[in-house]
């Protein structure tokens, strides 16, 4: 029986037209004539709006479906504005012929049928709106999850039918989308999985090159930024000045495009290099290989990266995980683009100084050793090509016979 | 790392990679909005679509516009707006992200325009296949602007209005133009960029015409009535230009109907790159 009363509860509810009950009540009340139905002057006899039977009762589970309902319906920017909750009717409902109903007209989860007029939209949530022969809709005739059927009437405004799912559009607001947090996260962890597999193939692939950017990154800092900040300057300037170049001769035209891609993918390849080179010195310096442990160099060097790789891409997990608080997320975004930045700026300029890891700078020469006191009398003798000198001796210097 | 070792890390990694991958989530709606035709006086019509497909029509009904969208709420905004004065109509999406459409669940979009309502036409489309039936409709100005568009342009009736102006740009993608004479318009200017265009200038002729075509590194292929007499301006920057039967007098070709056609065809053609091919049958 207890299962056999809320359908029973439910039917009856949808087939009166009663008003949305407020969130405390529990019964569907009668409509209070939400809109005024006034016959018109050449009408000779018309009936008022349709009202519900008072007393029908509703479920507090359907009471709460339906607001939820209205209240989606009311955030998607696709509806038409509805009135207040206490002005929506349920189930269906009849404005008569004859009849001016001033405002707007909404029922849920049933049939409007528009005789009369109405000088306000007409809208049905979960049901059809007809306009039938000699109706007058002077505002939107616009229907969710039904449709909007001119049958003669005649409708001043939009028809509109909303199918699908209903409520605010997360895309659709004229600002800018903010990210949501699992996504921002998801995203986040994505570029680290991303780097972390270039690095290892750049590791096995071209271990030497990053060596060479890591060798220079580690010999001088200062001057590998300095140099990142004027290959970003030039970048674009380069890029022109070869784009003109190629222009200036009549085949070169065909290679402009070719060249362009060229260059975009080589300043990436640069950038990626010396981004890892960066990743590989930050890493060693922040988590060294303990003394006395026995780890191979490709293994401390993949260590190394690694380390330095998470280490980066922590801080835009950190950002990402405060992408709900706009000032938090906004901040801790701005540090983590700045020192991304700084590191990318130096990995760039290790990148152009090395070559892309293919020169590395030659320690400088050891100051030369001072002469051994006690040799210095000595002077170099080569060891062959010349005969050396004959020290005079008594016996030579007698006179010859 | 032994070998397995290796392996277990890269499944683990590139689980994680795609684990980890925005999901694509989308939230598709259907939107059906017309307007009732109450009167005729002239339109100007703007419709803006970014991806999807895009079929385009003239009401059977009497309505003013019927626009059904089917959209992926969370990247689009759909977008139908009317001004009575002056009498401006918007439709179409106001913002869609770059995206490939999905074969599976494309976004669509189907237009119904008033045959009754003279109107100023323009089309702005992205990466967009579409069918723009412009059959019936009464069209004073036509502008058609594409990206990445696949499209189709056809008139199979008489433009009843006599269309001042009608411009095809067409980003890197490909336009098919047929029945233009039907189009009632005097001058044609196209714009091809990269991509490939055909202009198949066939329907009633009602009035001489004349083409302007640039292209760019694409191809635009104009094929005229044997009965309509031609004569092409080439100007060609490593371009080519081909045809078939036409002669070469005073810096123009011409076909041999020139001077006795009834109706004449005046192509203005500028190939930089690109090749214009004119074939007169």
């Amino acid at each position: 029986m207890r299962g056999f009363l809320p359908p029973v509860l439910l039917a009856a509810a949808s087939l009166l037209a009663a008003p949305l009950p407020a969130p405390t009540a529990l019964r569907a009340q009668a409509a209070p004539a939400p809109a005024t139905a006034t016959p018109a002057p050449s009408a000779p006899a018309a009936r008022p709006v349709q009202r519900a039977a008072p007393g029908a009762r509703v479920s507090d589970e359907k009471q709460e479906k339906l607001r939820e309902r209205v209240a989606a319906v009311r955030r998607d920017p696709n509806a038409t504005p509805l009135p207040p909750n206490e002005q929506i009717t349920v189930g269906a409902r009849t404005v008569p012929a004859g009849s001016r109903v001033e405002g707007t007209v909404a029922t849920a989860q049933g049939r409007l049928d528009v005789f009369g007029q109405v000088g306000g939209d007409a809208v049905a949530i979960d049901g059809d709106v007809v306009i039938h022969p000699g109706a007058l809709v002077e505002g939107n005739a616009f229907s969710v999850g039904g449709e909007v059927r001119a049958e003669g009437g005649m409708v001043l405004g939009e028809l509109r039918t909303l199918q699908g799912a209903v409520g605010a559009l997360p895309a659709a607001t004229t600002e800018a989308p903010r990210m949501s947090t699992s996504r921002a996260l998801k995203l986040a962890a994505a570029w680290l999985a991303v780097l972390i597999v270039i690095g290892i193939g750049v590791l096995v692939a071209a271990g030497e090159y990053l060596d060479g950017v890591i060798h220079t990154l580690e010999r001088s800092f200062s001057r590998a930024f300095a140099i990142g900040i004027a290959g970003q300057l030039a970048a674009l300037p380069v890029l022109v000045l070869g784009v003109v170049a190629l222009a200036i001769t009549v085949l070169g035209i065909l290679l402009i495009p070719f060249a362009v891609v060229a260059f975009a993918l080589a300043l990436a390849g640069l950038i990626t290099l010396g981004f890892l080179g960066v990743a590989s010195v930050t890493g060693r310096w922040i988590r060294p290989v303990p003394r006395g442990a026995i780890i191979s160099e490709r293994g401390a060097a993949l260590r190394a990266l690694v380390f330095g790789i998470c280490a980066y891409l922590a801080l835009w997990v950190v950002a990402a995980a405060f992408t709900w608080h706009p000032l938090a997320g906004g901040l801790l975004r701005a540090i983590a683009f700045a020192i991304t930045w700084v590191a990318t700026t130096a990995g760039l300029g290790a990148a152009i100084l090395s070559r892309a890891g293919s020169r590395r700078e030659a320690p400088p020469l050891a100051p030369a050793a001072p002469p051994d006191e006690d040799l210095s009398w000595m002077t170099p003798t080569p060891v062959t090509g010349v005969v050396a000198a004959r020290r005079p001796t008594p016996v030579s210097l007698r006179e010859p016979r | 790392m032994t070998a397995p070792d290796r392996r277990a890390l890269l499944v683990a990694v590139a689980a994680l990679a795609l684990g980890a991958a925005p999901a694509g989530a989308q939230t598709w709606r259907t939107l059906d909005v017309s307007r009732q035709l109450h009167d005729s006086g002239a339109l100007q019509v703007k419709v803006q679509y970014g991806a999807g497909r895009l079929d385009l029509h003239a009401a059977a009904t009497r309505v003013l516009y019927d626009m059904r969208l089917r959209y992926d709420a969370e990247r689009t905004e759909p977008l139908h707006a009317f001004t009575q004065n002056p009498r401006v109509l918007r439709l179409g999406v106001r913002k869609q992200n770059v995206k490939v459409p999905s074969d599976r669940n494309p976004a669509e979009m189907r237009l119904d325009l008033a045959d009754a309502v003279p109107m100023e036409l323009s089309l702005e489309l992205g990466a967009v296949e579409a069918d723009l039936d412009l059959t019936r409709l009464r069209l004073h100005r036509l502008d058609v602007r594409t990206n990445a568009s696949e499209a189709t342009l056809r008139f199979d009736s008489p433009n009843p209005e006599p269309m001042t102006s009608m411009r095809l740009d067409v980003g890197a993608a490909s336009l098919k133009a047929l029945r233009l004479a039907n189009a009632n318009a005097e001058e044609i200017s196209v714009d091809a960029g990269v991509g490939n265009v055909d202009l198949d200038f066939g329907g009633e002729w009602r009035r001489d015409m004349s083409v302007d075509v640039e292209v760019s590194l694409g191809v635009a292929h104009l094929r005229v009535p044997s009965d309509v007499g031609v004569r092409v301006e080439v100007r060609k920057a490593l371009g080519s230009f081909e045809h078939d039967g036409l002669e070469k007098r005073d810096g123009a070709y011409y076909s041999e109907n020139w001077d006795t056609a009834r109706h004449r065809l005046r192509i203005r053609a500028e190939a930089t790159l690109g090749k214009v091919e004119v074939e007169h049958r």
